[in-house]
């Protein structure tokens, strides 16, 4: 969940919650606009 | 005239970051290696001509990683990276949102509100009687109230501050609730298959009763795909009642003390909001708009799996089985006891309210 004052590895100035929105959200937008190719399972 | 000269620190983001490497690889490599002995398993079945059991790769991950930190330990130059779980765990939560329409989870949603709200508040009642019959300091029964009614270990994080718990109460908790969520994620599976539960049904029960949500997560793709969905979407809607529970214990116990309460509680909601259930909603808005074709979703439904097989290796390494329990018996007594019975009413609500799941 989120806090105040990130703690853990990831202290960058944005709390882990947003940074694992930005992440997921900029690896949507490379899937979308085909930078990222087919990720297969 | 003196003047200060500001000398610019260079940055330490980039060293931090290049310090969790080691033990994102590590996640990675164990992950995948549950992967690699889930398919050599079947193939080896299917050349043979045997029936083996499927033992999916998430219960390959979490077992590999168990076997690592309760043997050899988690060596120290992997455990910045190895805690790295967590956000893998959001990050594939919220490239989830894209296998559900909006309406779906709006529909979903409610249902599981519903019931996150009658657990809710049976779970904070029975914790409250349990912790006075133990005879558990105050603080330690509102941590683990508070733990097995919302998230687990990130709920009691988020309540330590705001009610001014001692470490000590908090790391008993943590304990408590990480001992039955590893307890959870073999029970339930099995549980689920003995009942005959359907996907839907056991994904909303493991969201629900499943303390910490990597472990309601781990526990729903144990038992299936489809499954970890819903585990995922009803362990969201708990998550997104985070705020109003700390912050209805962040009021009680300041009124207790004669200290000064919540000044802006606007403000102290939003800080508790777990921000991911944002992305969740914005992806799947993406996708009820058509913005992704049926590829592109296929390929980042896959995505949100390479993070979850992260997570589910994660899982594994942080649980010192050990450490655990070297906590208190009476803090874990407690957390039992209240999970079997929130358990068993969260099953009973899920067959009344079969028809609605149908």
């Amino acid at each position: 969940m989120d806090k105040a004052k990130p703690e853990g590895p990831l202290k960058i100035g944005v709390t882990l919650d947003w940074w694992s929105v930005i992440a997921a959200l900029g690896a949507a937008a490379l899937v979308r606009f085909n930078i990222l190719p087919h990720i297969p399972w | 005239m003196s003047q200060t000269v500001v000398v610019p620190r260079a940055s330490p983001a980039i060293p931090r970051l290049l310090g969790l490497l080691p033990g994102i690889a590590l996640l990675a490599a164990l992950g995948f290696l549950g992967k690699l002995t889930e398919q050599s398993i079947a193939r080896y079945g299917k050349a043979h001509h045997l029936a083996l059991p499927n033992i999916e790769y998430v219960l390959w991950a979490i077992v590999f990683g168990l076997i690592v930190s309760n043997t050899i330990g988690v060596p120290v130059v992997f455990r910045a990276g190895v805690a790295t779980y967590e956000f893998w765990l959001k990050v594939g939560i919220v490239l989830l949102g894209v296998r559900f329409l909006l309406g779906d989870i709006l529909k979903l949603g409610g249902i599981s509100l519903a019931f996150v709200a009658i657990e809710l508040a049976m779970s904070i009642a029975l914790m409250t009687a349990l912790g006075r019959w133990f005879r558990l300091s105050p603080k330690l029964t509102s941590l683990l109230a508070i733990g097995s009614s919302i998230c687990g270990v990130s709920a009691i994080i988020a309540a330590k501050g705001a009610i001014e718990a001692d470490d000590e109460d908090a790391s008993y908790a943590i304990a408590a609730i990480l001992a039955l969520g590893a307890f959870s994620l073999f029970a339930f599976p099995a549980i689920g298959h003995a009942l005959g539960l359907s996907d839907h049904a056991f994904g909303l029960w493991a969201g629900l009763a499943v303390d910490n949500t990597a472990e309601a997560t781990a526990a729903g793709a144990l038992y299936s795909d489809a499954a970890a969905k819903f585990a995922v979407l009803a362990k969201t809607a708990r998550n997104a009642t985070i705020g109003f529970v700390v912050l209805g214990y962040a009021i009680y116990w300041a009124r207790k003390s004669n200290r000064q309460g919540v000044e802006s509680k606007g403000a102290f909601l939003w800080q508790k909001f777990p921000k991911f259930v944002l992305g969740f909603l914005l992806i799947s808005l993406l996708a009820t708009l058509g913005a992704f074709t049926k590829p592109q979703i296929a390929d980042l439904a896959n995505l949100s799996r390479w993070a979850f097989l992260l997570t589910f290796a994660g899982v594994g390494l942080q649980t010192n089985i050990r450490e655990l329990t070297k906590q208190g018996l009476r803090p874990l007594a407690v957390g039992a006891i209240g999970e079997f019975a929130i358990a068993g009413v969260t099953l009973a609500l899920i067959f009344a309210a079969s028809r609605l799941l149908k």
